[in-house]
């Protein structure tokens, strides 16, 4: 590879034996600066690395970096970025000014791109880095609890009806505390892990055979295992588009509290695209979580392309295994842009990997509710609950419905008399003082939702 | 050079089998898989800092195959952990023959004789499961420990399995410990299903491996599928390269066009056309919705002479 314009390039190839530590410091620094994840360690590596490659052109120097310092497909744009910066592009296609190439050509990962969006806004490093502006955050917490002295119980009784879409900026505060109070557990699944039990279906032969030797090499008490349960893993997926802007922070909060529930949850938010959420919400701060996340996703306010969202979610997450027994929650109002036939077609998809799908819908809260917008119709045949979530108690049906366990609810009185309706969903049904009004054939068609057991029950 | 750095014998014949990128990738091509320049740095680095290699790329891209022929270059043998949901050390490393243990118990209680806690459990009765014999493998070249599809085990696996791997040793109760004298040469692939854990990412090389270009196809299916002829192989991997271009749920991988001029192959067709591909979409598509997409598009667009 020949390089006829190097402008910019630091350091020649010729030189690299001599410049060895610098070389390193310089790439790693300006990896990190771009967002990679550099550790000294890396950086040893890298060293390591180039003992045993003679780079004796840019292009093998390129790969033996790239093997060494990426370490997801996402940040290779941004590493390409700084490599050509530092090492001029001799010929690799696009020009890039090295100044641009560094700040403005970033990865699409979200979580480097969104850290260096709020740094620059001069409000949080990364997390990790101890912040000398800890003390004016705290400070920053401290003034809104000013604001809310005290969580009466009738303050919070008010907030808990109160819509999301009129909430003061301090009873957002407030709220967030409500949300993570709530439980957000998925049902449980047989996992293919045993562990030992009294009254478990398999025998444990290790411990039977342990114990048989204390009785002389006679298995008298068979030791027992069963399978172990684990939690499903919960997918939010959340429209932050024009319509849902009354809604958006709120949810957004509920989405932190989510996937602070667990290392089994993941969070998306879509408008016009869909962004990966997950990692920039993993936070122990939630303010901090939620600043991420707002400026990870570029599309806020603006249209909504639920299909497109959805395809894009199915292809690049949910058919690798994210949403294979799922419980996969929408919250959106259903107000499509693009074609209702994609969005049918791509939840008839999810509802195919999914152990269930959850939409709520803030719409759904206001009274004469009917279904009426076109992407809303579609999704319906696949969901197998709708609720209404636009204020705190009707969240808290959103994380009922989401931990209802289709068939564990044999046997407890009010769940059958929960799903004594005749609708097949009405345990999903909306909160009270809210309707919702369904077209005649387009009811949910899914029958997970409506065990056969009920009618066992009655009798 | 560094603490981590395999010394004696063992290192030596590496060196000597893989002195440097160029001769990696030539051995590789000799055992009928071509890589490209990032591979074969990826590849070779792996080798000799020595670093476990993370390998990740969409399904059928050849993953699992890389650590295979790399095997057969160190002429080592490859042992395979296929993980799933659910995996444990048991399935993964090692277990006690419990039945057969019983049954010595039964036999030497029959015949008057005591068996000890020592015989019973011995290596005789030990069940060594791939990590184990990873770990125990004699040399003289460290063997390839190929770990599948590693996004499909839990994180607990994960944090044992990097453990397990750093220490480069296991003790086993009733045993003692096991240290291994070759530290195997370690592949992991993943599809992404989920995100691994940073630390795993942090004591792997990372090679993303993408699609191949069309020429780079045709050479790839043609050492695969012998005695196929070269414009079959061009049409194919050409139409193989529209369909992943297309709107496919499931954009077929390598294993597919090699699937597809197999069948092709073995079907007679010389030329590649709507019919023949029609008859044949099944061995490249293998979802319902995808084949209508292609259909609904015109199989004639796959085809030389269509668009």
């Amino acid at each position: 590879m020949t390089d006829a314009r190097e402008p910019d390039a630091v350091f020649g190839v010729e030189t690299i034996d001599l410049d060895l530590p610098l070389l390193v410091g310089a790439l790693s620094r300006r990896l990190h600066e771009a967002g990679l994840r550099i550790t000294p360690a890396r950086a040893a590596d890298f060293a390591r690395a180039l003992t045993l490659v003679r780079p004796i052109a840019r292009r093998r120097l390129y790969w033996t970096a790239r093997s060494v310092f990426v370490s997801d497909p996402v940040q290779v744009n941004a590493f390409d970025a700084v490599f050509v910066s530092v090492f001029g592009n001799g010929g690799r296609g696009e020009e890039l000014e090295p100044e641009d190439a560094r700040t403005v050509a970033s990865a699409p990962d979200h979580r480097p791109e969104s850290e260096r969006n709020v740094a620059r806004g001069g409000s949080e490093p990364p997390d990790g880095v101890p912040s000398p502006r800890t003390g004016e955050r705290d400070a920053e917490e401290d003034q809104a609890e000013v604001e809310v002295p005290l969580a009466l119980a009738s303050d919070e009784e008010r907030l808990r009806s109160r819509s999301f879409d009129a909430l003061e900026p301090h009873e957002l505060a407030e709220l967030y505390r409500l949300m993570s109070r709530l439980e957000l557990a998925t049902p449980r699944r047989l996992t293919r892990r045993y562990e030992k039990g009294r009254h478990g279906e398999h025998i444990d032969l290790r411990r039977t055979l342990r114990a048989s030797l204390r009785t002389g090499g006679d298995p008298i008490r068979l030791a027992r295992r069963h399978r172990r349960v684990a939690r499903r893993r919960l997918v939010m997926l959340c429209d932050i588009s024009g319509s849902m802007e009354p809604y958006a922070r709120a949810y957004l909060q509920f989405l932190t509290c989510a996937a602070g529930s667990g290392p089994n949850a993941e969070a998306f938010v879509f408008a016009t695209r869909l962004t990966r959420l997950t990692r920039a919400l993993a936070s122990r701060s939630p303010e901090r979580a939620i600043q991420r996340a707002a400026a990870a996703a570029p599309d806020w306010s603006s249209g909504t392309r639920i299909g497109d969202a959805l395809k894009e979610f199915n292809d690049r997450h949910g058919r690798r295994g994210m949403a294979r027994g799922a419980v996969i929650v929408i919250l959106s109002d259903g107000w499509e842009r693009g074609d209702p036939m994609l969005v049918g077609r791509e939840m008839e998809r999810l509802a195919r990997l999914a152990h269930r799908i959850v939409w709520v819908n803030p719409r759904v809260g206001a009274g004469g509710f009917s279904v009426q917008s076109g992407g809303m119709l579609a999704a319906l045949p696949h969901c197998d609950a709708l609720v209404s979530g636009h204020n705190f108690q009707a969240l808290t049906e959103v994380a009922d419905v989401i931990g209802q366990e289709l068939r564990s609810r044999r046997g407890s009185p009010a769940a059958a008399v929960e799903a004594d309706g005749e609708e097949p969903w009405a345990s999903a049904t909306p909160v009270q003082g809210s309707s919702v009004a369904m077209p005649s054939g387009h009811g949910p068609s899914r029958g997970r939702t409506t065990p056969g057991w009920v009618t066992d029950d009655a009798e | 050079m560094s603490p981590r750095e395999v010394t004696g014998e063992a290192a030596g014949e590496i060196r000597q089998l893989v002195p440097d990128i160029e001769t990696l990738a030539r051995r590789m091509a000799d055992v009928d898989y071509l890589v490209d320049e990032g591979l074969a740095t990826s590849m070779f680095l792996s080798l000799r800092l020595p670093q476990p290699l993370l390998l990740e790329g969409e399904a059928g891209v050849g993953k699992t195959e890389a650590g295979k022929s790399l095997a057969l270059v160190l002429d080592t043998p490859l042992i395979r952990l296929q993980c799933y949901d659910g995996i444990d050390a048991a399935e993964a490393l090692y277990e006690w023959n419990y039945p057969r243990q019983l049954l010595s118990i039964r036999l030497a209680d029959s015949r008057g004789e005591t068996l000890g806690e020592e015989e019973l459990f011995g290596p005789n009765y030990l069940i060594r499961r791939p990590l184990l014999r990873a770990l125990e493998h004699p040399g003289p070249r460290p063997a390839v420990l190929l770990v599948d599809e590693i996004d499909r085990a839990d994180d607990d696996f994960e944090a044992f399995l990097l453990e397990l791997l750093a220490e480069a040793s296991v003790t086993i109760p009733e045993l003692g410990t096991i240290r291994a004298t070759h530290p195997p040469i370690i592949v992991l692939t993943s599809n992404r299903t989920r995100d691994l854990h940073d630390a795993v990412k942090r004591r792997c090389l990372y090679h993303w491996i993408p699609y191949p270009t069309p020429e780079r196809e045709v050479e790839i299916v043609r050492r695969r599928v012998k005695g196929s002829s070269e414009t079959l192989a061009v049409q194919v991997a050409n139409a193989v390269s529209r369909m992943r271009d297309s709107d496919v749920q499931k954009p077929p991988g390598i294993a597919e066009s090699i699937d597809w001029l197999a069948a092709l192959s073995l079907l007679g067709v010389e030329r590649l056309d709507a019919a023949a591909v029609d008859l044949t979409l099944g061995s490249v598509l293998k979802y319902g919705e995808d084949q209508e997409v292609i259909r609904a598009a015109g199989l004639e667009q796959l085809v030389p002479g269509g668009d």
